[in-house]
């Protein structure tokens, strides 16, 4: 037990250390730039004129209202930190995310009109885990079924287009594939809808609510599957050619093993801690790809809410929010990645 | 080393001594040949001969600052018609009219109108399909005058005999304290939309029911006028307007007062329904301009960032794992915190901060993108350290900088030459999803940003698939460019490799 833990506690400690180094990064280049007091100026100026409006109703006389105004800005000032050089005012206010305290949203806000960056959080990541395990399980059954397969029969025109579809898949952008299908499908066919994720209006009761989410969710997924499944089929046929040219395959089969025990007990047995390592490694990666993939289908996930906070009039305090989630979910995949590892091969622990 | 341990096991055949003399005489001209021997290698040379002269196309041609000034500047596309397919989309049925300019400078007649003169410049334009123009327009680029103001007419004369008076231009007279000659239009041209003037909505209208009785003449202004214009009602008496087939010709009459005046060329535009090879974007953008100017900026973007990732690298690489002891491990936990970031949102969040300019946005790149090699490199190096060679090396007195740099890079140089292609795909990837998200620099255009104002716009719910499809191709077309580069290179750089999976 000790065995496996060690690995394991050595692993956590870096991947720790990756989301420490990510909210140094975040301090440094929001502060050093000016970023930061730009953002808060910008702040504090709207509010003293919003304050001098209204105040212009009431009081009358200009030198009061001058004082007044100062007053006010000297206020929100030290309310907001500006007093303060950005490396006091920056560092409580990033390391607060590490307690999952995000802050609040301005112009954001979850359906129930919540503008706590949390509770987006909480309603968009579902969607976003949906059509990311969706399409990373495809991934899996297709990847396996089809990559061994060609594993029995290297060299043929079958392996040979695969190959060519891999080398091919990882020079296709998600996102633009993803364009390509809207013209396509939603366009030009007109069979499935073009973005969103529910009709509209959006039906009632149970299963006519699932049905219409998973017609939307059709062609994010058949964006997904083909940019991950093309190297996903390559790396697990490749292992499995390796593994079955080695000397304990050769003598399950002079054993007389039959072909379908040999390929499950012999060769995918000692290929597993590989194919999974790419499984969940392509997984973590389109967690990356999801934010143009999900906007461009208006998929109203985490990757959607990031394009939000970034485009248009953007929020900086949602976009440190995010980017320390996203880090924190990749960083988790990475270590559940890592536990399936030892668990899967017994080489690591010693 | 326990976490290493986790990491998959590259399984690296390293050259072992035998090789290692033959290594450092790497020859470039024996690579060449190699590649050019293979199918793959051909196809790659192919790939990038055409690039790398579309893209000296592109900087013999095209002015420095391009984007600032031509693409981002809409007055430069304001004659050209908007989201127009491109033309040979004709060739597939499209009912298509030509996208025409003319521009004149010397008048075609000259004649007597009471005491002033009167210039006319005439501009033929044929119609010999159902599709009409998609506008008129005319462009004044100066007009000088001593006297009277000049008057300026454009009237469309129509095969079935109609003249059609499009416009009545007054040019504004002297002002006080002006003195003559009297200059107008010259530092801004003055632009007139033909098809969208009152004049020409009350004289079409006049022309159908004095030519056409009993047929609702139509008022509207915009793409119903324009239709009328270049229309008679159909045969049938159904009312219903078709495209009268034709010569027409426009004919623009200046009025002067003074034989001295001078008029600067005047243009007339018929806009077309097509346009260029590869059709124009909701400004009116030739986007076949802004498709080839990708190429450079493409290349630019894969050299640079595949070269800098690639030199700190290899160099942190083979640093690394020579040095060893706590420099080693100091490298190793920066590689490792740096492999395990999730890249786009980072990537994002740096140029949102640092600000969208091409050089940040290749910087930014390079930043999260050498650990990968320095891994690899390590190892390779770890293993030569404790060869034969270098430990010759060693006993003849050898510096450590003189055996890394003349025993151990040899070594893994062209394996970092392979790599350093490899990297290039996904720097243009990279630059292209940031473009998509609106941080690209916007002096420089780029597919990405295409991709991105087509998306933003809407074109793809409305189906202008020639402003979102050929970008994409391009993108894909380099990045492909790149790796069947590296796969071509793969074996020549080692033969080795093709055993390594």
């Amino acid at each position: 037990m000790i065995s496996i833990l060690r690995p394991l506690a050595i692993r956590a400690l870096t991947l720790f250390g990756v989301l420490i180094a990510v909210l140094v990064l975040l301090v440094i280049s929001l502060g050093a730039t000016g970023f930061s007091d730009r953002l808060l100026e910008a702040q504090v100026n709207e509010e003293v004129r919003g304050f001098r409006q209204s105040l212009s109703q009431t009081v009358k006389n200009p030198e009061e209202l001058e004082k007044a105004v100062n007053e006010r800005e000297v206020e929100l000032n030290s309310f907001y930190g500006l007093d303060d050089p950005w490396w006091k005012r920056l560092p409580p206010q990033v390391f607060r995310v590490l307690t999952l305290d995000l802050g609040e949203a301005r112009s954001l806000r979850t359906a129930e009109g919540s503008n706590k960056v949390s509770d987006i959080v909480l309603e968009r990541l579902p969607y976003t885990v949906l059509l990311l395990t969706t399409s990373s399980i495809i991934t899996a059954v297709v990847g396996l079924a089809v990559g061994v397969r060609m594993a029995t029969r290297v060299g043929s025109r079958l392996d040979r287009f695969v190959a060519y579809f891999a080398a091919v898949s990882f020079a296709v952008p998600a996102w633009w594939l993803g364009i390509l299908f809207i013209l396509i499908f939603a366009f030009r066919l007109d069979i499935l809808p073009a973005g969103g994720m529910y009709s509209n209006p959006p039906p009632e009761g149970g299963i006519d609510r699932w049905l219409d989410l998973s017609k939307h969710a059709i062609l994010p997924i058949l964006t997904l599957v083909p940019v991950s499944v093309g190297p996903y089929i390559y790396s697990v046929r490749t292992m499995t050619v390796t593994i079955a040219q080695e000397d304990h395959v050769q003598l399950a089969r002079a054993k007389g093993l039959p072909e379908s025990k040999i390929t499950s007990r012999h060769i995918l047995r000692v290929a597993a801690p590989p194919i999974v390592t790419g499984l969940v490694l392509g997984l973590a990666g389109s967690l990356s790809g999801s934010i143009l993939t999900e906007t461009v289908f208006n998929w109203r996930g985490m990757g959607r809410l990031y394009y939000d906070a970034v485009s248009g009039t953007p929020d900086e305090g949602v976009i440190v929010a995010l980017t320390f989630i996203f880090t924190l979910i990749y960083v988790v995949a990475r270590f559940i990645l890592d536990i399936l590892y030892v668990m899967l091969d017994p080489r690591v622990r010693y | 080393m326990a976490a290493d341990a986790l990491v998959p096991d590259k399984n690296l055949t390293i050259p072992d001594d035998e090789d290692a003399g033959d290594g450092g005489a790497f020859s470039i001209r024996g690579a060449l040949r190699m590649l050019v021997a293979s199918g793959t290698g051909k196809a790659a040379i192919a790939l990038f001969l055409l690039m790398i002269a579309l893209s000296f196309y592109v900087l013999a041609t095209y002015p420095l600052r391009f984007g600032a000034e031509r693409w981002s500047n809409p007055t430069v596309w304001a004659d050209n018609p908007k989201t127009a397919p491109p033309f040979w989309m004709t060739w597939l049925g499209k009912d298509g009219i030509e996208h025409q300019s003319f521009s004149q400078s010397d008048p075609d007649t000259v004649s007597q109108r009471g005491a002033a003169e009167v210039r006319e410049f005439t501009y033929p334009l044929t119609i010999d399909s159902n599709a009409t123009p998609t506008f008129l327009s005319m462009t004044l680029t100066g007009i000088s005058f001593n006297g009277r103001a000049p008057v300026v007419v454009a009237i469309l004369n129509r095969p079935d005999g109609g003249a059609i008076r499009l416009t009545n231009l007054a040019v504004a007279g002297p002002r006080e304290g002006e003195t003559a000659p009297f200059r107008r239009f010259y530092d801004t041209a003055e632009r007139q939309l033909l098809t969208q003037q009152e004049t020409a909505a009350k004289s079409i209208a006049q022309w159908y029911s004095e030519h056409y009785p009993g047929v609702a003449a139509p008022t509207d202004i915009g793409a119903v006028l324009n239709h009328a214009l270049f229309s008679s009602p159909a045969e049938n008496g159904s009312g219903k307007l078709t495209t009268l087939r034709g010569d027409y010709s426009i004919t623009v009459q200046v009025l002067v007062a003074d034989p001295k005046d001078e008029v600067a060329p005047i243009k007339i535009v018929s806009g077309g329904n097509v346009f260029g090879w590869m059709g124009t974007d909701s400004l009116g953008r030739d986007l076949w301009e802004g498709l080839l100017y990708g190429f450079p900026v493409a290349l630019l973007i894969a050299t640079l960032a595949s070269i800098m990732s690639t030199l700190i690298g290899a160099a942190l690489g083979i640093f690394s794992g020579y040095a060893g002891g706590a420099t080693d491990s100091i490298i190793q936990r920066l590689c490792d915190i740096i492999t395990n970031v999730p890249l786009l949102p980072l990537l994002i969040f740096l140029v949102f901060v640092l600000g969208s300019h091409l050089y940040l946005i290749i910087l930014v790149l390079v930043a999260f993108s050498w650990p990968g090699l320095t891994i690899l490199v390590r190892s390779m190096v770890l293993q030569i350290r404790s060869g034969q060679l270098v430990e010759a090396a060693k006993a003849l007195g050898a510096s450590r900088s003189r055996i890394m740099i003349r025993h151990v890079f040899p070594q893994v140089a062209p394996y970092i030459v392979a790599q350093m292609i490899f990297f290039a795909p996904g720097a243009i990837l990279a630059e292209a999803s940031l473009s998509f998200i609106g941080l690209g620099d916007p002096s420089i255009p780029t597919w990405g940003q295409m991709l991105q104002q087509g998306f933003q716009t809407g074109a793809l719910y409305i189906g202008y698939w020639w402003w979102v499809i050929p970008p994409g191709v391009l993108i894909v077309f380099t990045a492909i460019a790149f790796m069947l580069l590296a796969l071509a290179m793969e074996p020549i750089v080692d033969p080795r490799l093709r055993r390594r999976r």
